[in-house]
C-alpha cells in the first residue's frame, strides 16, 4: 500500500516539482493538495492522510502543526523550508512535526528523511544538556559519556555528544575511536548543510549513539567560531533526541553560548575539593546574570565519598544552593576509559551508573 | 636605572587541569623563597584561581586592580599596592592574587598584565606564574616572557597523558626552545598503568623533574593551608620541591629574560594561523 500523502504548498512551481518527485516511486501517492494549511486541516479526513508535506516558510502553517498531530494522532507531519531555518525546524519540532527537509526533494532524499527522523525518536525538541565545570578534571566526559549510553539504553531514541572541549578533548579517548569528521568541518560547512547532509559529520559509537569530535590539534579549536557552533547544535537537534555537550573548563565565549542557548539545561559536574564549593557559588552567580534565568541548573558534586544523603545536604548547605545529584568516586573508571572498554558493557553493579542510570530515568521521563 | 637582568620568570604549565599546577607553584615559590630569593607568585588562573584559597588568605588586592590602576596612570603605578604578602616567620614572598569576580576575570587583558609583569616585577629575583590549563594568547604570551617553563603532566590517566603529549607537541610547533620547557611529572610514582620511562619515550624527552606521589602530605598541605615545607617537613615530596628550586636557582643565568623580550611576539591566532597555513 502507498503512503497516502497530503501537500500543503502555495507555489505552483514547487507543487509541479513535488508531483513529478513522488509520482515516480509507488511507495507514495498523492491524496490531496491544499494551498493553505487551514484547509487541509478541515479536509483532509476522507483521505486518511499517513503523511502531510507542509510549507513551513509560511509562519501560520508552522503553528497549525500542533492542531494536524491532535486532528491526525496516526500521520506524520514533515516541514517543507527553501533555505534551511534553524529556528522554524524547532518550532516544527515543537508541534509534533517529524522534522524538515528543503524543498526540492528526491524521492530518496524524503525516504531518508522520514528513516532519520524517525531514527531520532519522539517527536518532540531534543533535549540539550550541557556539562559545563569550572575547573577541569571534574569528571564532565565520563559523565556525558555514561549518561549518553544510558540514555540510548533506556529510551532507544538517538543519543548525540558533542566533544566542545575544542583543544583538548577526550571523547575520542574515552571511547576508543577515530572519527573522520571534527567540529572544525562540521562549524565550517554548516551555513552548506541540512540534517540530511550533515548526518554524516558524526561518527557511530554504539547503537544509536553518535559523537561530534573534537578537532585533532589545539590550536584548530581557532578555527571554531561560536555562531556556527551554535548552529551547529541546532541541526544536531534536528537528527538527535538527546544532545549532551562537553564543553572547556571555566567561562569562554563557546561555554557561555551553549549554556545560554534556550531549550538548555546545565549540569555541573565538580570535583570534591576544599575550594571547589566556593567556585561552584562563584559559578552559580554567573549563571543567574545569564540571559534564560529560568533554564534548568542542575548542581552536580563528583567523587563524593562517602556518597550519602547526609553528605549531600551538607554540601548544599555550605554552598548554599540546591545541589541535585551527588557522584561517588568510582577509581574503576579510570581503567575503563584507560582501555576504550566503556563501550564493551559498564559494570552494572557500580553505584556510579546506578546514580547515573537515575538521572537518565528522570531526563526520558521529563521529571528533569 | 639600572636594568636588572637576573629576574628569573618561570611559568608553572599545563594542558591537562587538575593535575597540581597550583600546589606545585606554590611550593616552587615557597622553595625558592626559603633559599633567600625574593620571590613573587602571580595567579593568572584567572576565573577560578587557587592559590589564596590554598594559603587561606583573604585581600581585596588583585590583578584586576592592578591593571585598573596601571591602565589609569601608568606613570604612578606602584605594583607593591596590590601585592598580598605570605610571611612565615622565616621567609615571605609575594602574592599577586587572581581577580576575585569572574566578570573581573574576563576584563583582564594580556598586553597589560605583560607590562606588569615584563616590567613592574624587577625587584623580584623570581617571578612564579601559576597559568591555567589552555593555549589562550594570556597563557601564550606568559609563556613568551618566561624563562622556564615548567611544564607538568601525570601519567596515571590516558586522556591526561594524550594531553600532555599534545600540549608538549603544541608548544614545540609553536616554537619554544626545548631547553626552555622543563617537563615535570606530578605523582610520579603512583600505582598506575603507565610508566614514567614510556611516557618519556612518548614525549621524546626525559623528565627533567619528578615530583613523588605523596596524597597524604598534599593534602596536609591544602588543609592547614601552609606550604609542604611547614606542613609535611620531612616528607619526600617536600624534598623534591626543595631540590627542584635549587635547580632553578643554579640556571638562573642561562635566559637572560632580555634576550626572551625582544623576540617577536605573536598572538596565539597569528600563531595558530602560521602553524595551520604555513
Amino acid at each position: 500500500m502507498a503512503i497516502q500523502v497530503v501537500l500543503v504548498e502555495e507555489d505552483q512551481k514547487v507543487i509541479e516539482d513535488m508531483l513529478v518527485a513522488l509520482r515516480k516511486s509507488p511507495e507514495f501517492e498523492i491524496a490531496a493538495i491544499y494551498k493553505t494549511a487551514e484547509s487541509a486541516l478541515g479536509q483532509s479526513k476522507m483521505f486518511q492522510p499517513e503523511l502531510f508535506l507542509i510549507d513551513v516558510d509560511n509562519e501560520k502553517s508552522v503553528s497549525l502543526i500542533s492542531a494536524f498531530i491532535e486532528t491526525y494522532p496516526d500521520a506524520k507531519v514533515l516541514g517543507m523550508m527553501t533555505y534551511w531555518k534553524s529556528a522554524t525546524a524547532y518550532e516544527c519540532l515543537k508541534g509534533g512535526a517529524v522534522g524538515c527537509i528543503l524543498k526540492s526533494f528526491t524521492i530518496e532524499e524524503i525516504k531518508k528523511a522520514l528513516k532519520l527522523y524517525e531514527l531520532r525518536g519522539k517527536n518532540a525538541p531534543s533535549r540539550v544538556i550541557a556539562f559545563f565545570s569550572p575547573k577541569g578534571r571534574a569528571g564532565r566526559t565520563t559523565v556525558a559519556s555514561i549518561l549518553a549510553l544510558e540514555l540510548e539504553k533506556k529510551s532507544g531514541e538517538r543519543v548525540a555528544l558533542i566533544d566542545a572541549d575544542l583543544q583538548f578533548g577526550d571523547m575520542p579517548i574515552f571511547f576508543d575511536v577515530e572519527p573522520e569528521h571534527t567540529i572544525v568541518e562540521a562549524t565550517q560547512d554548516i551555513k552548506l548543510l541540512n540534517p540530511l547532509t550533515f548526518e554524516p559529520y558524526f561518527h557511530k559509537i554504539k547503537d544509536s549513539v553518535y559523537l561530534l569530535s573534537s578537532p585533532d590539534k589545539p590550536e584548530y579549536a581557532e578555527l571554531v567560531d561560536v555562531e556556527s557552533f551554535i548552529e551547529v547544535v541546532r541541526m544536531t537537534c534536528c537528527l538527535f533526541r538527546y544532545v549532551l555537550i562537553d564543553l572547556p573548563a571555566g567561562f569562554n565565549p563557546i561555554s557561555i553560548s551553549t549554556c545560554d542557548l534556550s531549550g538548555t539545561d546545565i549540569v555541573m559536574a565538580m570535583l570534591n575539593n576544599v575550594f571547589d564549593i566556593h567556585h561552584m557559588r562563584r559559578t552559580l552567580e554567573v549563571f543567574q546574570t545569564f540571559k534564560h534565568g529560568h533554564k534548568k541548573v542542575y548542581t552536580c558534586f563528583t567523587r563524593v565519598n562517602p556518597c550519602t544523603e547526609d553528605e549531600r545536604l551538607k554540601i548544599q548547605r555550605e554552598l548554599g544552593y540546591p545541589v541535585t545529584d551527588i557522584l561517588p568516586n568510582e577509581y574503576q573508571m579510570i581503567s575503563l576509559a584507560n582501555s576504550g572498554r566503556l563501550l564493551k558493557g559498564l559494570p552494572k553493579d557500580s553505584l556510579l551508573i546506578q546514580k547515573i542510570g537515575e538521572i537518565a530515568d528522570d531526563v526520558i521521563n521529563e521529571r528533569r | 636605572m639600572v636594568d636588572r637582568i637576573s629576574n628569573v620568570i618561570i611559568s608553572v604549565f599545563s594542558t591537562t587541569p587538575g593535575i597540581g599546577k597550583t600546589l606545585v607553584a606554590i611550593n616552587l615559590a615557597t622553595g625558592l623563597a626559603y633559599e633567600g630569593k625574593k620571590v613573587c607568585l602571580v595567579d593568572l588562573d584567572l576565573q577560578f584561581g587557587d592559590v589564596m584559597n590554598y594559603l587561606q588568605l583573604n585581600s581585596n588586592k588583585t590583578i584586576a586592580g592592578a591593571q585598573r590602576a596601571f591602565k589609569e596612570d601608568p606613570e604612578n603605578f606602584n605594583v607593591n599596592d596590590f601585592l598580598v604578602k605570605y610571611l612565615t616567620g622565616y621567609f615571605d614572598f609575594s602574592i599577586l592574587p587572581a581577580p576575585i569576580y569572574v566578570r573581573d576575570a574576563y576584563q583582564i587583558d594580556v598586553l597589560a598584565v605583560e607590562a606588569i609583569i615584563g616590567q613592574h616585577l624587577r625587584d623580584f629575583d623570581f617571578v612564579v606564574i601559576d597559568l591555567n590549563s589552555a593555549f589562550s594568547s594570556m597563557n601564550l604570551a606568559m609563556l613568551d616572557l618566561s624563562t622556564i617553563i615548567t611544564y607538568l603532566g601525570v601519567a596515571d590517566f590516558l586522556p591526561a597523558l594524550k594531553n600532555f603529549k599534545v600540549g608538549y607537541d603544541t608548544l614545540l610547533r609553536f616554537e619554544y626552545e626545548e631547553q626552555k620547557i622543563r617537563l615535570v611529572e606530578n605523582r610520579a610514582d603512583s600505582q598506575k598503568l603507565i610508566h614514567s620511562s614510556d611516557v618519556e619515550k612518548l614525549l621524546g624527552e626525559p623528565f627533567y623533574h619528578r615530583l613523588p606521589n605523596d596524597f597524604p602530605s598534599a593534602t596536609k598541605s591544602i588543609q592547614e593551608g601552609r606550604p609542604l615545607i611547614f606542613a609535611a617537613p620531612d616528607s619526600k615530596l617536600t624534598k623534591s620541591f626543595i631540590e627542584l628550586a635549587a635547580h632553578y636557582t643554579n640556571r638562573q643565568i642561562i635566559t637572560p629574560v632580555t634576550e626572551v623580550a625582544t623576540a617577536p611576539k605573536q598572538g596565539f591566532f597569528s600563531r595558530a594561523l602560521n602553524v595551520l597555513f604555513g
